[in-house]
């Protein structure tokens, strides 16, 4: 059988509320973590506040002109692929002469959703279009490319939570196909109370510190943030002699054409996408040090992510890190792609922060300490709105 | 291997399939609908190309469209006829993939969500309509209607979702190992829309667009959704010939490559911001054909572009230039119906701040 081409992760960029750099959120999982708290940006008229993991200090943009006045998403994914360009030795004087494509998963990024613009417009007066032209400069691919003056493929995936884990995938295709040396891929989102009242009326936003995987998990924790891999193919690597952090071996994705919100009883669209992407690279269970779960805390989505963990890849460690940055949607997969290379890197998981109780009905419980694991390769997974599954499959790099 | 065009639906201001299509190319023309849209308190004639999707009801059956909203509902119609003119309807669907590029999602089921918080309060706002005005809505309904199991995504990136999305179409189909994709475009109108329309180009343009015209604002709304069934080319002649190349790029760093012989179709859809950068930016010697003013102004314009140049390829000719499309002495334009030649077909798209799509279909 053929294997993909591996694609090499050069640099990686990161903030959420666990920290605003790779390493700070890297020493807060390994640290304990941070508690969710009230959103402070907005309110609500819930009886009960749900708490959440929020960004408090506000990123500069490093943008210009229109850039001035973006939405907080797109400000969030230039300030992760700063970071990620940095750590790949790459810059603005470099990348426009290269083939360089931007893949950036979001969900509020392109909600042309503004409350008060809306609710001013239903009231009958005549709202200034400043909300909505602010909502057109912020589309996050489009705004990394114009930072960065690169015009390959430019694609924001809009595939609800499994956003950034399909943008990182898709944007490897593009260096195995030869289109391009280098990708910038990943997701970004922020906080809102769209999402925020949204996703209270699904009845599926814990009023306490998510706990994944826990026997008394009661829901999700919102959170913002973003993620960014700098992707390039092995020969642009090698040529500017930069050492990869990991490789991409291989991603996997499907539907479960099951229901719109709720995933597959019987998981059948996680095992196709793990067993696509573990084909794709040739591996089997033996060579999996540890998954990084999506793990919401939400009843239907650990019961099936367990379920399908057991059947396919028994007695690998596994953990969910949105007890440490919250559910960031779109930015989720990245966020936890970036978290799934650095802890390869260093040869160990943290806690899976929440989980204390096993749950009977579960058949397969995350780690419950800080874990040393061994093995070359780990697996990232997203489930989403809609049915998406999406895995990615990375193995240890020499960075 | 090249991209084959197995089948295709379209669902628009013209009407529903590709036979409302074709005889609104024929006669050269599609009327948009008045509706009345509220701006500075008076109530204002707005012209829009609306879509009907009453004819979802012939495939699909009500309960299952319980929950459906008008924007998954356009996508599902033209999914469906792209499959039923595929001859693939009836077949199994569980290795199909979903590609679907819309510029704005769902925007009436998401205003419909800030209504029902707005109305009642946080407490009372609709889980149903929350999971509607999620962008792949649509694509998930189309998932699970159709039963189709393959990877499943929605791309937005305003004018260049559809290059964009058909990008990864193409991927898929060349990497993923997948039977097929239902690729395809979707956008509706909404009055907030309309309201932002007004605000940002006037009261609405009365007369019929002009969009050859690339410095003057003609553009009418529209709504509507074009779907493909694509494959890889597998030894059968493909009735709509094949994709054989998208390219993306921004005029401001490069020119879109277009051979001489090409034809095009222009996206130009009357808004004068992107207007300018067909002035500059469209080979003069090419001939070119422009429909927009069929469909109206609509984010996946591309996408019904797509389609006219599938049929074109089926019928072996080009049709006419809608009559209403404007002057402009600098275009080589075909204004009377002729044969294509074998010629390639180029549909060009320019976005408002530059960036192109090049979406190249061929018949052999």
């Amino acid at each position: 059988m053929k294997t993909n081409p591996t694609v090499a992760v050069t640099g990686i960029g990161c903030l959420c509320a666990a920290g605003l750099n790779l390493k700070a959120c890297m020493d807060s999982l390994f640290g304990g973590g941070c508690t969710p708290q009230p959103p402070s940006r907005f309110s609500s008229d819930h009886p009960t506040v749900y708490p959440v993991f929020e960004i408090y200090k506000t990123p500069s943009t490093g943008g210009n002109g229109p850039q001035a006045d973006i939405m907080l998403t797109a400000k969030f994914a230039l300030t992760a692929a700063e970071e990620a360009l940095a750590n790949a030795g790459l810059n603005r004087k470099i990348l426009p002469d290269k083939r360089v494509g931007i893949c950036i998963g979001t969900t509020v990024g392109s909600a042309m959703n503004n409350e008060e613009f809306y609710r001013d417009y239903r009231s009958g007066g005549r709202p200034h279009m400043d909300a909505i032209t602010r909502f057109l400069n912020s589309n996050p691919a489009k705004v990394i490319a114009e930072q960065y003056g690169v015009a390959g493929p430019c694609q924001t995936i809009v595939n609800a939570c499994s956003s950034g884990t399909d943008a990182i995938g898709l944007g490897a295709s593009w260096i195995r196909s030869g289109l391009c040396d280098v990708v910038i891929a990943g997701g970004a989102d922020e906080l809102c109370r769209v999402t925020y009242n949204g996703f209270i009326s699904l009845m599926i936003t814990a009023e306490s510190p998510c706990r994944p995987f826990d026997v008394d998990r009661k829901g999700l924790n919102l959170g913002e943030g973003a993620a960014m891999l700098v992707l390039e193919s092995e020969a642009f690597c090698r040529k500017r002699n930069q050492v990869p952090h990991a490789m991409l071996l291989s991603y996997g994705s499907a539907c479960d054409a099951y229901h719109l919100t709720a995933p597959a009883p019987d998981g059948r669209g996680l095992k196709q996408a793990i067993a696509s992407a573990m084909a794709a690279c040739q591996t089997s269970v033996d060579n999996i040090a540890f998954i990084n779960a999506h793990g919401t805390g939400t009843p239907d989505n650990d019961r099936v992510e367990s379920q399908v963990l057991n059947e396919l890849l028994s007695g690998v460690p596994f953990l969910s890190t949105k007890g440490y940055t919250g559910h960031t949607l779109g930015a989720a997969g990245a966020i936890e792609a970036a978290f799934t290379i650095a802890c390869l890197s260093a040869g160990k998981i943290p806690a899976s922060a929440g989980f204390e109780t096993p749950d009977p009905d579960l058949l397969s419980t995350p780690v419950q300490q800080e874990t040393a694991v061994d093995g070359t390769i780990a697996i990232s997974q997203s489930l989403a709105f809609g049915g998406n599954n999406a895995v990615v499959i990375f193995g240890k790099g020499e960075g | 291997m090249r991209i084959a065009i197995q089948g295709i639906g379209v669902a628009g201001g013209f009407g529903c399939g590709a036979d409302p299509l074709r005889r609104a190319l024929l006669s050269g023309e599609s009327k948009p609908q008045n509706i009345l849209l509220e701006a500075e308190s008076h109530k204002h004639e707005f012209p829009v190309y609306l879509c009907d999707t009453s004819r979802l009801a012939d495939f699909v059956n009500k309960r299952a469209l319980r929950r459906v909203d008008h924007f998954s509902r356009m996508a599902v119609l033209a999914s469906v006829l792209a499959l039923e003119d595929a001859g693939m309807l009836q077949e199994d669907h569980q290795n199909f993939a979903v590609v679907v590029a819309s510029g704005y999602g769902a925007t009436r089921t998401t205003f419909s969500f800030l209504d029902s918080t707005i109305d009642d309060g946080d407490a009372c706002a609709s889980p149903t309509l929350f999971s509607n005005s999620v962008h792949n809505a649509a694509a998930a309904h189309i998932s699970i209607l159709l039963k189709a199991n393959g990877p499943n995504v929605t791309v937005s990136q305003f004018e260049m979702s559809v290059p964009s999305a058909l990008f990864t179409a193409c991927r898929w189909l060349q990497e993923k190992g997948v039977d097929a994709v239902i690729f395809g475009g979707v956008d509706e109108y909404c009055n907030v829309l309309g309201y932002g329309w007004q605000r940002f180009f006037g009261l609405g343009h009365k007369a019929d667009m002009r969009p050859l015209e690339f410095e003057y604002q003609s553009a009418i709304a529209g709504e509507g959704a074009a779907f493909f069934l694509l494959t890889l080319e597998n030894g059968d002649k493909p009735k709509y010939g094949y994709i054989a190349d998208v390219q993306i790029g921004h005029g401001s760093i490069s020119a879109p490559k277009i051979a001489k012989n090409n034809l095009l179709i222009l996206g130009a859809d009357g808004h004068k911001l992107s207007g300018s950068h067909y002035a500059r930016h469209t080979p003069q010697g090419n001939q070119a054909a422009i429909y927009s003013p069929l469909y109206g102004s609509i984010p996946i314009g591309s996408a019904f572009d797509i389609a006219i140049a599938a049929l074109s390829i089926k019928e072996c000719k080009v049709f006419a230039s809608s009559k209403y499309a404007g002057n402009n002495s600098g275009l080589n334009m075909v204004w009377k119906e002729q044969d294509l030649n074998s010629k390639p077909i180029c549909c060009l798209k320019f976005s408002c701040s530059g960036e192109f799509g090049v979406i190249k279909l061929v018949g052999d």
